[in-house]
């Protein structure tokens, strides 16, 4: 029932333009770092989306991060420079999406945290 | 082993976890008026909430953990409860500064019964001893004045200089309904404006003095009330009222992804008429199948709350302006409706903690 108490929270979401990746500190200790291009690509908005069953990949070539803003408690939205605003990422699809390689290793991936 | 002092005391009581939030009851802060004098230990858990389900199993731990210190002679342990806020939202102000916990009941469809879940649920955290209210959004058509047998025009009183509407008691509630406003029998046809004004005084212009938490009937669908509330309230959460069919799970969805775009998070989903329990043969009859809600939430990984049974006397006392929880409070029907409320305050109580982490998080640009 409370799975959310042991699920993991995010404690910091930095932009750091210089490498053009946002990096996401989670309570538990883990630290990933997303690529810009890579967390377009993977916005879970219906748009970009459209209504299939699993999240794909929608290239958007040379994306600029504009704002990152807190969205309640649960969930971040981008802010890209093409004005797309719409995906709400939320900490759980964030945490599936963490491109560094342990995630990318074990099976759950996608998968776990589609919404 | 040295001698027994707080610290001691506070050290072996770390091993005590809030089962449901996961930490320990010290670092939660939930340990207080500790007293420990020769060999004798009293102290009081502060619950996060009244209703809440875990009390016995908080007592039992904590006496596993101090009974084991040396030169403990006695134990004395009580409980308090202090209900912590949870609220979120894009809301700017903050209308209902005295009320911690806002609580929206809603379903993507009419005709589930979430008022007589919403007043039910409401008697119920009220029954547990948390100070609750009640208020009726349904704007389409009001029914809590019907179902708590309440009516009339609110009378207005003088706060802080302000005018304000004191909202009348019902069962030990306060209770406010756009309801009381309409002549009986009479339809709201108003339009966006209109409509925005009039929730904007029940939301702004009530006196509910202080509340733990405030259990708002939602009009069925998506639309504007739901983006009224969400722009001008900061709220806890949605708790989702689904019938079991598998359409459950289309109005859910449909649910979900509007409180998502108004970004209010779901605590909840309740399966109402679940099942009829025949008052002649005592036989369970799934009547609209079953689990379809329940699927839905293991879908959305929502938390699943429990399932609520049609019985006849259910009906029958909601019209007469009775909740089942008050008129027959030991039936099995009450019994479920007692839990949910439990299990929908420990949400809350989950929620008041992610609030506070979501406060913390930093957002920063380098």
């Amino acid at each position: 029932m409370a799975q959310i108490m042991t699920k993991p929270f995010p404690i910091e979401i930095n932009h750091i333009r210089e490498k053009g990746v946002v990096r996401v500190t989670w309570d538990d200790g883990h630290l990933g770092d997303y690529p810009r291009d890579y967390l377009r690509g993977y916005c879970p908005c219906a748009m970009c989306q459209g209504h299939g069953a699993k999240i794909k990949f929608v290239e958007v070539p040379d994306a600029k991060l504009a704002e990152i803003s807190a969205v309640g408690n649960y969930a971040l939205q981008f802010s890209w420079s093409d004005g797309h605003n719409t995906g709400i990422y939320t900490f759980d699809y964030l945490r599936s999406l963490c491109p560094c390689s342990s995630c990318q290793e074990s099976e759950d991936g996608l998968e776990g945290g589609k919404e | 082993m040295g001698t027994l002092s707080k610290d001691v005391v506070l050290e072996a009581l770390k091993k005590v976890q809030d089962p449901e939030l996961h930490r320990d009851i010290v670092s939660l802060g939930m340990v207080k008026n500790l007293e420990v004098s020769e060999g004798k230990i009293a102290f009081t858990v502060e619950l996060t909430t009244p209703a809440c389900p875990l009390r016995e199993k908080i007592h039992e731990d904590c006496k596993k953990a101090l009974v084991g210190l040396n030169g403990v002679t006695d134990l004395q342990i009580s409980f308090g409860a202090q209900v912590r806020g949870s609220k979120t939202g894009a809301g700017q102000t903050d209308l209902l500064p005295t009320v911690k916990n806002v609580i929206l009941v809603a379903a993507g469809k009419g005709g589930v019964g979430k008022s007589t879940v919403a007043a039910n649920l409401a008697v119920a955290l009220k029954m547990h001893g948390a100070a609750t209210g009640l208020l009726d959004a349904d704007i389409y058509g009001p029914s809590i004045p019907m179902i708590m047998g309440v009516e009339g025009e609110p009378k207005k009183i003088e706060v802080n200089g302000e005018f304000k509407l004191e909202p009348p008691t019902a069962h030990n509630l306060p209770v406010m309904s756009i309801g009381f406003f309409l002549e009986p029998e009479q339809a709201v046809i108003w339009r966006g404006p209109m409509l925005g004004k009039a929730l904007h005084q029940l939301m702004a212009d009530v006196h509910w003095g202080d509340l733990d938490y405030l259990v708002v009937d939602m009009p069925p669908g998506t639309g504007d009330v739901q983006i009224t509330f969400s722009q001008q309230l900061k709220v806890s959460g949605a708790l989702l009222v689904a019938t079991p069919q598998d359409v459950a799970l289309a109005d859910v969805i449909r649910a979900k992804s509007m409180f998502d775009k108004v970004m209010i998070p779901i605590i909840g989903i309740v399966e109402n008429m679940s099942y009829f329990i025949c008052d002649g043969c005592g036989k369970k009859h799934e009547i609209f199948s079953r689990g379809g809600a329940e699927r839905a939430a293991e879908h959305f990984k929502i938390p699943f709350l429990g399932e609520i049974p049609i019985t006849s006397s259910l009906r029958e006392w909601s019209d007469k302006g009775i909740p089942i929880v008050v008129k027959e409070p030991k039936s099995e029907i009450s019994k479920i409706f007692l839990e949910i409320a439990s299990k929908l305050a420990g949400q809350l109580s989950v929620a008041s903690e992610v609030a506070k982490r979501a406060q913390a998080l930093k957002i920063i640009s380098s």
